[in-house]
């Protein structure tokens, strides 16, 4: 059952589009992020222009995170206070993030630039969530107790001025290291057309030091408005949002969603880890290979040609 | 095939010189391709028929353009080592869908210099690149036309035609022409998926010692239709209230999911 998409203006296979929706949201749920860099290089697979597909995943990654920030709140499990900043800095990113794109696409570098985000930003937190999530699994194999967590928070986190409590996450830092942290992952968000949990998860973890049942309901707050936003700038800046494409993945992806996060319970969480760093290590090699490879085609066309 | 459209009101476009000159007619089975949400491509039939007392061998000749769109083309280029792109460079002119069908290779029906006129076959198409000149001065001589791609730019043009064939959107057919009786041809029009919308003009020629004697153009329309248009045109019209819509949609569907699996 093929089905003509009105904007990317391409023919796709209506069932395979809400399957990958599913399989991504299944992954999306049971990992607690957006699962937008898996969707973005799988649609651009499947012949959706990368500029259709990164301004649409916005919508989906949207839609998967309020199915599922919705559950982390009923269990208490979202600071507010830092939800807000986080975000504040995410409409910043990612309103220079469209700009950006746009500029990047009319100077024809955009999928360079998209590459080698993913290439970095994806290779380097897998290889490090993989290192240390094999390890935890070692060192429970061998029975031995995990080090003990360096507690010192860095002094830059209190040095800074502008400080503010967040209760909720029993914190009393200065807001600019959170709102720099939601600027950078508001333009990732619209450069890479992910949501961008991949790596505020970790960096609330490891650098604003927040705790651990705190990150995922929060971060999924910052990523919704990011994404709501990044989604309706890309619609209006650069008319790139087929809804008919968001209809199909967010049929799919709300439904995956659900059951990824109940069969996320059934695993450890250092397993899942290193499940979702594989995942994660993989799509950033893969992304990153083209720009290794001899081309067969060393020309290219580009979509946009009015800009 | 049944229902040919009448013939045109209008006045031929080249009217036969003299009583018994040769003259060529055809007529497209559909005229308007609409794309609908199962739009997968679409064929289209042209039927025509060559009015010729003598006994000249006759050559046919279908030309069918898109409406205009330009290209852009990058080149990868390898920059220490990493394959990069290069600086796009902007075609103008283009078709954005182009087929040329004849019922013998086009090379043995007319000259290098008659098809370039016409445009006939995709190595003849006019594209160019005014982006990519520019007039400067030198060596002291003001108002020079320099072209950044030099002697690249037969690269640049042919990898355009080849990228466009892979598309579907280009195609030079050279045996599309069919004659199925004595002055009774028959072409057939393949139009992808990514073809583009707008008006696209047919052009039927009549070749005869490689001179191009009598020709006709017919017009077809492909546009979006329903809901398929409706989207398109909000969303290119009014895409602010567009974003908004389509940003509430996927938040309410991810808050009706999580309010349906809390009950469960």
């Amino acid at each position: 059952m093929d089905i003509y998409l009105p904007i990317a203006e391409v023919s796709v296979n209506a069932p395979m589009i809400v399957a990958l929706g599913a399989l991504v949201g299944f992954i999306s749920g049971m990992f607690g992020i957006g699962g937008g860099f898996l969707m973005t290089p799988m649609l651009v697979f499947f012949g959706i222009p990368p500029a259709v597909a990164v301004s649409t995943m916005a919508n989906h990654v949207a839609a998967s995170s309020m199915s599922s920030v919705i559950a982390y709140g009923r269990k208490r499990a979202v600071d507010l206070r830092m939800g807000a900043v986080l975000a504040a800095g995410g409409v910043a990113g990612a309103i220079a993030g469209v700009e950006l794109f746009r500029w990047l696409r009319l100077l024809g570098q955009a999928d360079l630039v998209v590459s080698v985000s993913y290439l970095l930003f994806l290779s380097v937190i897998g290889g490090l969530m993989l290192v240390e999530s094999v390890g935890a699994i070692l060192r429970r194999r061998r029975g031995d107790t995990a080090p003990a967590r360096r507690d010192r928070r860095p002094v830059w986190l209190y040095g800074l001025p502008l400080k503010m409590r967040f209760p909720r996450s029993r914190l009393y830092i200065s807001v600019i290291p959170p709102l720099a942290l939601g600027a950078f992952v508001g333009v990732l968000s619209a450069i890479m057309g992910v949501g961008g949990g991949f790596i505020l998860v970790p960096a609330m973890v490891y650098i604003l030091r927040m705790p651990a049942g705190m990150v995922v309901g929060t971060s999924l707050l910052q990523i919704i408005v990011t994404t709501a936003l990044t989604g309706v700038l890309q619609a209006g800046r650069n008319q790139t949002v087929d809804i008919v494409l968001a209809i199909l993945l967010i049929a799919g992806g709300i439904v995956g969603a659900q059951y990824g996060a109940r069969a996320s319970y059934r695993f450890r969480a250092e397993e899942l880890r290193a499940i979702l760093a594989l995942i994660v290590l993989v799509v950033g090699l893969r992304m990153g290979l083209g720009l290794f490879l001899t081309p067969e085609e060393p020309f290219v066309l580009m979509a946009g040609a009015n800009g | 095939m049944t229902d040919l459209p009448p013939p045109p009101a209008q006045p031929v476009a080249t009217p036969p010189a003299a009583v018994g000159a040769p003259a060529i007619s055809a007529a497209l089975t559909t005229t308007t391709v609409q794309v609908k949400s199962d739009f997968r491509g679409a064929r289209i039939v042209l039927y025509g028929a060559v009015f010729d007392t003598g006994d000249q061998p006759t050559d046919v000749v279908v030309m069918v353009r898109g409406p205009e769109q330009a290209v852009r083309l990058t080149r990868k280029q390898k920059v220490a080592g990493l394959w990069l792109n290069s600086r796009p460079v902007v075609f103008h002119g283009a078709p954005g869908f182009y087929r040329a069908a004849s019922n013998r290779p086009l090379q043995d029906i007319a000259t290098f210099s008659t098809l370039r006129r016409l445009g006939a076959g995709v190595d003849h198409l006019t594209i160019n690149a005014p982006a990519e000149q520019r007039v400067e001065t030198r060596y002291g001589v003001r108002d020079v036309v320099v072209s950044r791609l030099g002697p690249d730019y037969y690269d640049w043009r042919r990898a355009v035609v080849r990228l466009k064939e892979k598309a579907g959107l280009y195609h030079e057919d050279q045996q599309g022409v069919r004659f199925v009786d004595r002055g009774l041809f028959r072409a057939e029009i393949a139009l992808p998926t990514g073809a583009p919308t707008g008006e696209y003009r047919a052009d039927i020629l009549l070749f005869q010692d490689g001179r191009p004697v009598s020709s006709r153009a017919r017009t077809l329309t492909v546009e979006k239709v329903g809901l398929e248009r409706a989207l398109y045109v909000w969303a290119h019209d009014r895409p602010w209230s567009y974003g908004l819509a389509a940003m509430a949609f996927a938040l309410a569907a991810g808050w009706a999911a999580s309010a349906v699996f809390r009950r469960d």
